[in-house]
């Protein structure tokens, strides 16, 4: 039996609710995502204009062999999602030279394949009529090359 | 958990009473129970299958490591191979060791420490996942509640106070996502092509045809907002209603998995915090008995106790 709770067993999980409601809230008021678990519920809160456009970030890389192809962005190619890599956007695109962590993640998760010498960020921008797609193009971000 | 009150205190106000039982429901001990063996139970399923963004963190470069304000403040450091294998895997075995309900606030301890640092290093790489806040909760409120069996553990409103507790985080989850859309898409946000871009970036054979009929998605979005917004109504209504929105919530998650392949694994397993589980605690129980007569040697379970 443990039935009913002491005060002080009230009293500290009164304090302990409240305190993380308190953040849970500040969060979602104030917060970014640089304060998880206080974070804001932000899953596909930001508005797409149905007259706008669809970004979505891919990669091209080139190989050692001299392969250029599309690498898929995951974790289990180049450590990071593609989420991710969009969210440091602008990094990659004021520093190309970040894109060299890429390749040293695909060297180092995959070390008996040829290695990268050169990746290319860049945007599918499909435009948008009334909420319907249109045809995508490619608009480049950023490029790296093995020196 | 401290189980003393003064009999003489003198009768609460009725309103404090009503609010003090919906704050600390006096449950069976028996659904506390359950529900750890199911939080338990996922923890190493999440590190290992589910959720491994963490392992490959220490190949990305340092250089693309952006921490988290907690990370910060506590001067955790850059991940290394080392530290994502001590999370992931200590995680992951104290987690099966806390199912046998042995010393739940130790074990219950470090497996929230373990699987939150685990998730502040996968998530200081320029993304946050919003479907983790409740399952944490849950992890953190887990261990408030000291011993509990799958039989015989009569009523106890710490285990109340763990449920309801989680409970909030599911709805605060839903609600705060709502607001979110609100600040930061306005309230036009039901107006706009957020679900079209979702399913021309994620989309599924089950979902792109909907590009081609937008009101589908447009109506969707509605939907999602109108629900998110209305999901306290969960914690003020009866057991059959209650059942009834749950239902509609993993529904709502399954839906959102077959349009885009995205499932709130932890947050869903979190719904279980809303469902009478004591009713699956005698078989269980009988589950764990025969377990573990056989480790003891073959000797029948109901000769073990």
């Amino acid at each position: 039996m443990d039935l009913p709770l002491t005060r002080r067993a009230l009293l500290w999980r009164g304090v302990a609710l409240a305190a993380v409601t308190a953040g849970a809230a500040y969060g979602s008021l104030r917060g970014v995502d640089d304060h998880w678990p206080f974070a804001p519920m932000s899953q596909f809160a930001f508005r797409t204009d149905p007259d706008g456009e669809v970004r979505a970030a891919f990669v091209m890389a080139v190989d050692a062999r001299g392969d250029r192809r599309e690498l898929a962005l995951t974790n289990e190619t180049v450590g990071m999602n593609r989420a991710e890599v969009e969210g440091q956007l602008e990094g990659f695109r004021s520093r190309p030279e970040r894109l060299a962590a890429l390749a040293d993640a695909w060297a180092a998760l995959h070390p008996d394949r040829p290695r990268l010498v050169r990746v290319e960020l860049l945007e599918r921008v499909t435009r948008m009529r009334g909420g319907r797609l249109l045809d995508p193009v490619q608009e480049p971000v950023a490029a790296w090359g093995a020196p | 958990m401290g189980t003393v009150t003064s009999p003489t205190a003198a009768p609460a106000p009725a309103r404090l009473d009503r609010a003090r039982g919906w704050l600390l429901p006096a449950v069976p001990l028996e659904r506390v129970a359950v529900f750890r063996v199911l939080v338990y139970l996922f923890v190493p399923l999440d590190v290992l299958l589910l959720h491994t963004i963490g392992d490959t963190r220490s190949a990305a470069n340092a250089d693309l490591y952006s921490p988290l304000l907690v990370g910060r403040l506590l001067h955790l450091p850059v991940p290394t191979e080392a530290l994502v294998l001590v999370c992931k895997w200590g995680a992951a075995l104290l987690a099966l060791a806390a199912l046998s309900g042995r010393a739940p606030r130790l074990l219950g301890t470090a497996v929230l420490l373990l699987w939150a640092e685990y998730q502040v290093v996968a998530f200081s790489y320029g993304k946050v996942d919003h479907d983790r806040f409740a399952f944490l909760v849950a992890l953190a409120v887990l261990p408030t509640v000291g011993r509990a069996r799958l039989r015989g553990g009569g009523p106890s409103e710490a285990a109340g106070w763990a449920l309801r507790t989680v409970q909030l985080a599911v709805v605060a989850t839903y609600f705060y996502a709502a607001w979110a859309k609100v600040r930061f898409g306005g309230w036009e946000w039901v107006n706009s092509a957020t679900l079209a871009r979702a399913v021309d970036r994620r989309g599924t054979v089950l979902s792109e045809w909907m590009l081609d009929v937008p009101w589908t998605l447009h109506a969707g979005q509605w939907v999602i907002v109108a629900f998110e917004l209305l999901s306290p109504v969960v914690l003020f209504v009866g057991p059959r209603w209650r059942a009834r929105i749950v239902a509609f919530f993993l529904a709502f998650h399954i839906a959102t998995y077959a349009g885009t392949s995205i499932f709130f694994w932890p947050h869903t397993l979190c719904l279980a915090a809303f469902l009478p589980l004591e009713r699956l605690a005698p078989r269980l129980d009988a589950v764990v008995r025969r377990a573990r007569g056989r480790v003891a040697g073959g000797r029948p379970a109901w000769t073990s106790r």
